[in-house]
């Protein structure tokens, strides 16, 4: 008997497919989110008693199910986002594969009840122990109410692995988050036992972006991240990228989304990593929010029934333009705010259509003044800038800028004041102009807004850090002459073969001399006491994985950026203002100024309404 | 335990002995001394598990009672050399404190068990030799900066001895330049071959002077101890094998030119100012009895000399890490150097153009 083979009952198949959809109640409540964007729900509301476990209700006002086909919704592979196989090429809703309703009715006693549009009312259909019962009348606005009890009831195994109602009721805050990222337009509430937890407004503007943003990354991100708006070639990258010094010891406030889906890919997460490799303090992570639009063709979310993972067409290409964009944005990352202005102005408008609704009404008016060309009022409406625009950097908290007021100003610039040039000249530099030196490691400057404070090492080590990149060559290098052995695969001694002109590029001369053997002839100059053999790995594992490497450069940059510690200023070192002065120009002119080589911040500012309020004037 | 000397008789020995103990120590007792006092004068051991080096003071010092202890070495050093010129001193063991007292100054130090301080223990030697100490200080000097320094080729960072029916040799390499001497008529025993660790390397080069006479080597599978008058280091040898130093010695290089060591020194000495802090780049060009050396930096500055030396042969522009040329021109002792040089890609051939005991191979950098 055990020897004969026999079809599945279709209620142990739906067990199955439960087992990869439906891990957990979190999982549940990602399906039912998505049926009811996909429906067009302008409002979710999601209501759980003990984490989910005991039961789930999630209700929306979208187009609800017809009364014919409320039957045929629970059964398997049932669905109306797509009909044939050539749509699973373009998929353009969240869902597509049909099983999610089957699989969470085969694992839980559910009820569905949906109002369409054209019907005079709602009608209802159960679910128990994979029976579809009786379709019957029901109350209900218009819209689909889905509600889930008993999780796991007839599966005790799965239940067992369920963890407690806190931990669920986290990991349905994680997946509510992701989504909420994703749908600004949709207003979703998440409540426990009548309790709310999140009530997320639909959002249409800025004010409304930075609201919700707050709710999910913390009050804290918004005024710590840039918004970025880049299209090229039919894919369209935007989102809110976190400053370097707003980083995170954990990847946890990291969204990804690939045509509004939230997906964590390896590549995309390669890519975001690269552009933050030279800005970023070791072992911290960035924080952003990125949406990725490309035609749905050019990528295939149909890999793995949570849609966690996609795969793109051309992964070499999305690598590099998210990688390019991020590392331009980051880059340009000045201290010349007035320019930023301008350029958030100009997306607000262009993206008046995207599924992330902006209108300029959320610009600024004093921008708009200070942008006349040629204005005669220049001043005035500058000074309306200022007032209304926002410091590109604040990563400091308050307790770092009280603990400078407690001390004493004794550096022998203490008194002199860079008065004559600054209002002379009527402008003042982002940085603005030197005050004094601060026990020999810190420029005090002011600018408009208020007080600079420069770490002179950190900001000096940058300088140097830059300008020896730039005149860095791969060209020079050093032949070995007692050839390094490396012991390889016989797949990676033939990727070595085949990839020889890339590995050139980058100063490798590699030959094979046997199957698996490899012999490392010249290396560049600049990583002449590197560990050859650990490099040339990463290289090859890079490249299988990425199609490119960045470590050759990596490890340059290493190098240099010790080099470039030893050979800059150091505490103690007393400076004059014009020193100070040339040292603040340069970094507005330099790229990453903001961080030094390690990633510490290398200034700060402090706005005159933030020390004023340091000394409770005008309270 | 005591006794008593003056600053100058231990002052050499501790600092010797001292050198070896490392700075940073996981192990407590490694960063003592072990001293040894017995009717005959005294011992001082430091170690740090891979090079022991013994100091043994018979003169002038005066045994109060013998026995043995651990005192800190570096502080032990650092009081020592304190003392003014000619200061007695005495040592005395109470308890686990040890007592240094020297005019009105009294130091008050605390020991470790000697029980507990490590030996190494070395077998006794499968092969022996006797050699004097300016001909073993020769083999290191020419030949120990070329000694690779923490690279994962574990076995290049450390020298090649090798004694062969005929010839003592050592060879250093790190993979970049190589340097071999080899000195004849010095051995009749059978062929064999050992790596010393740098830090071995190192302290011995410090232990012999040139008039300390003969020296003795017994070298087993795992140790060498090499044991004179006044001092036996002893050191754990690398397990791995050497590359093929023959192989990479170019026995058929090209054209030769000759030059005079002082003046093509100093003109790399003073090109390698422009060269680039990093990497240390300069280009040769040679042309008939003519070498130019140039050299610029990031900044786009430039040097350039000009020598005058004997070469026929095709015009050849060649690069090289100018550091490595200086490391070989400063242990050349020869007043002309003959380099042979084939093309820019192939390794070059230095060496005296008299006395041939030592050769180095350099490699050439792409500019």
């Amino acid at each position: 008997m055990g020897h004969r083979i026999h079809t599945l009952s279709s209620f142990v198949a739906d067990q199955i497919a439960a087992g990869e959809v439906v891990e957990r109640p979190a999982s549940i409540i990602k399906e039912l989110l998505e049926n009811a964007v996909d429906a067009q729900a302008s409002q979710v509301s999601v209501s759980l008693e003990q984490g989910g476990i005991k039961r789930i209700l999630v209700q929306d006002n979208g187009l609800g199910i017809h009364h014919d086909d409320l039957g045929l919704a629970l059964s398997r592979h049932a669905t109306s986002k797509i009909n044939a196989a050539e749509d699973l090429d373009e998929i353009a809703t969240l869902g597509f594969r049909g099983e999610a309703l089957a699989s969470i009715a085969s694992v839980s006693r559910l009820t569905l009840t949906s109002a369409f549009e054209e019907e005079p009312h709602a009608w209802r259909v159960r679910v128990r122990q994979g029976e579809v019962l009786e379709i019957e009348p029901a109350s209900h606005t218009q819209g689909t109410s889905v509600e889930v009890l008993d999780i796991f009831y007839n599966t005790p195994v799965r239940r067992k692995f369920l963890k407690t109602e806190r931990t669920e009721l986290n990991h349905i805050e994680d997946v509510f988050d992701r989504l909420s990222l994703a749908h600004m337009g949709v207003g979703l509430e998440l409540q426990q036992s009548n309790k709310v937890i999140r009530r997320l407004e639909a959002a249409d503007n800025e004010t409304g972006f930075n609201r919700r943003l707050s709710v999910v990354l913390g009050n804290k991100f918004v005024a710590n991240s840039v918004f970025l708006d880049e299209a090229r070639a039919g894919i369209r990258l935007y989102g809110w990228v976190g400053l370097p010094t707003f980083s995170r010891s954990h990847a946890d406030k990291q969204f990804f989304y690939v045509n509004g889906r939230a997906v964590r890919d390896k590549l995309v997460a390669h890519a975001i990593r690269q552009a933050y490799r030279d800005v970023l303090f070791h072992g911290r992570h960035p924080v952003f929010v990125l949406y990725l639009e490309l035609d749905a063709g050019g990528v295939d979310v149909n890999v793995h029934p949570t849609k966690h993972e996609v795969r793109f067409r051309e992964g070499r290409s999305v690598h590099d333009f998210i990688f390019g964009i991020l590392n331009k944005v980051l880059r340009d990352l000045r201290p010349e705010s007035q320019e930023m202005g301008h350029s958030v102005e100009g997306v607000f408008t262009r993206t008046a259509e995207g599924c992330l609704l902006r209108t300029a009404e959320g610009s600024l008016p004093g921008a708009a003044e200070g942008s006349l060309p040629g204005a005669a009022e220049g001043s005035q409406g500058r000074l309306g800038l200022a007032d209304v625009r926002r410091p590109l950097y604040s990563a400091l908290g308050v307790q770092g800028a009280s603990a400078y007021t407690g001390r004493v100003l004794d550096s022998p610039f203490g008194h002199t004041v860079a008065a004559g040039s600054s209002q002379e000249s009527g402008t003042t530099p982002p940085m603005g102009y030197a005050i004094a030196q601060l026990h020999g490691v810190y420029i005090l400057a002011q600018n408009e807004e208020g007080l600079v404070i420069v770490d002179m090492h950190a900001a000096h080590e940058r300088l140097t850090y830059e300008k020896m990149k730039q005149q860095r060559s791969d060209q020079i290098r050093q032949r070995l002459l007692v050839p390094v052995e490396v012991e390889v695969t016989q797949q990676e001694a033939d990727q070595v073969e085949d990839a020889h002109a890339f590995l050139e590029g980058l100063g490798l001369c590699v030959d094979r001399v046997a199957p698996t053997e490899l012999l490392v002839r010249e290396i560049p100059a600049l990583l002449m006491n590197s560990d050859v053999e650990r490099m040339l790995r990463d290289v090859l594992a890079d490249l299988k994985l990425y199609g490119q490497s960045a470590r050759m450069l990596e490890h340059q940059d290493d190098m240099l950026a010790t080099l470039a510690c030893h050979t800059s200023i150091r505490a103690n070192r007393i400076l004059s203002l014009e020193e100070m002065n040339a040292l603040l120009r340069e970094m507005e002119q330099t790229e990453n100024s903001g961080q030094c080589n390690h990633g510490r911040p290398t200034y700060v500012t402090r706005s005159i309404k933030e020390l004023d309020s340091l000394f409770l004037r005008g309270q | 335990m005591q006794f008593t000397t003056t600053r100058e008789a231990l002052l050499k020995p501790l600092q010797l002995v001292t050198g070896v103990v490392e700075r940073r120590q996981t192990l407590p007792i490694l960063s003592n001394l072990l001293v040894e006092v017995s009717d005959s004068g005294i011992s001082l051991t430091g170690t740090d598990l891979e090079v022991e080096l013994v100091a043994h003071v018979n003169e002038g010092i005066d045994v109060g009672s013998s026995g043995k202890a651990t005192i800190p070495a570096r502080k032990l050093f650092d009081i020592w050399r304190s003392l003014p010129d000619g200061a007695e001193v005495n040592i005395k063991c109470e308890g686990d404190r040890a007592i240094v007292r020297s005019g009105r100054s009294r130091f008050s130090l605390a020991t470790l068990p000697a029980g507990e301080f490590p030996g190494v223990d070395a077998t006794a030697g499968d092969v022996e030799l006797s050699i004097t100490a300016a001909d073993l200080r020769r083999l290191i000097e020419q030949t120990s900066f070329a000694m690779a320094h923490q690279d994962v080729r574990y076995f290049l960072n450390g020298m090649l001895l090798e004694i062969s029916p005929g010839f003592v040799r050592t060879v250093a390499t790190d993979g970049h330049r190589l340097a071999m001497c080899t000195l004849k008529n010095l051995s009749e025993g059978t062929g064999m071959q050992a790596i010393l660790p740098r830090k071995g390397v190192l302290e011995l080069s410090k232990v012999i002077s040139e008039d300390d006479g003969d020296i003795a080597l017994a070298i087993s599978k795992n140790h060498i101890c090499i044991r004179h008058s006044e001092y036996t280091l002893t050191s754990k040898l690398v397990d791995g094998k050497f590359p093929d130093y023959e192989k990479v010695i170019p026995r058929d290089a090209g054209e030769a030119l000759c030059a005079d060591r002082n003046e093509l020194k100093s003109g790399f000495n003073r090109a390698a100012i422009l060269s680039n802090e990093k990497y240390r780049g300069v280009r040769l060009i040679l042309s008939e009895n003519q070498l130019t050396i140039q050299a610029n930096n990031p900044e786009q500055e430039e040097a350039e000399e000009t020598l005058v030396v004997e070469y026929v042969g095709p015009e050849v522009e060649i690069g090289f890490n100018v550091g490595y040329l200086q490391d070989v021109l400063s242990v050349l002792a020869a007043e002309t150097v003959k380099i042979s040089v084939s093309d820019a890609n192939s390794s070059v051939l230095i060496e005296a153009a008299g006395a041939e005991d030592s050769v180095f191979v350099v490699m050439p950098m792409r500019l």
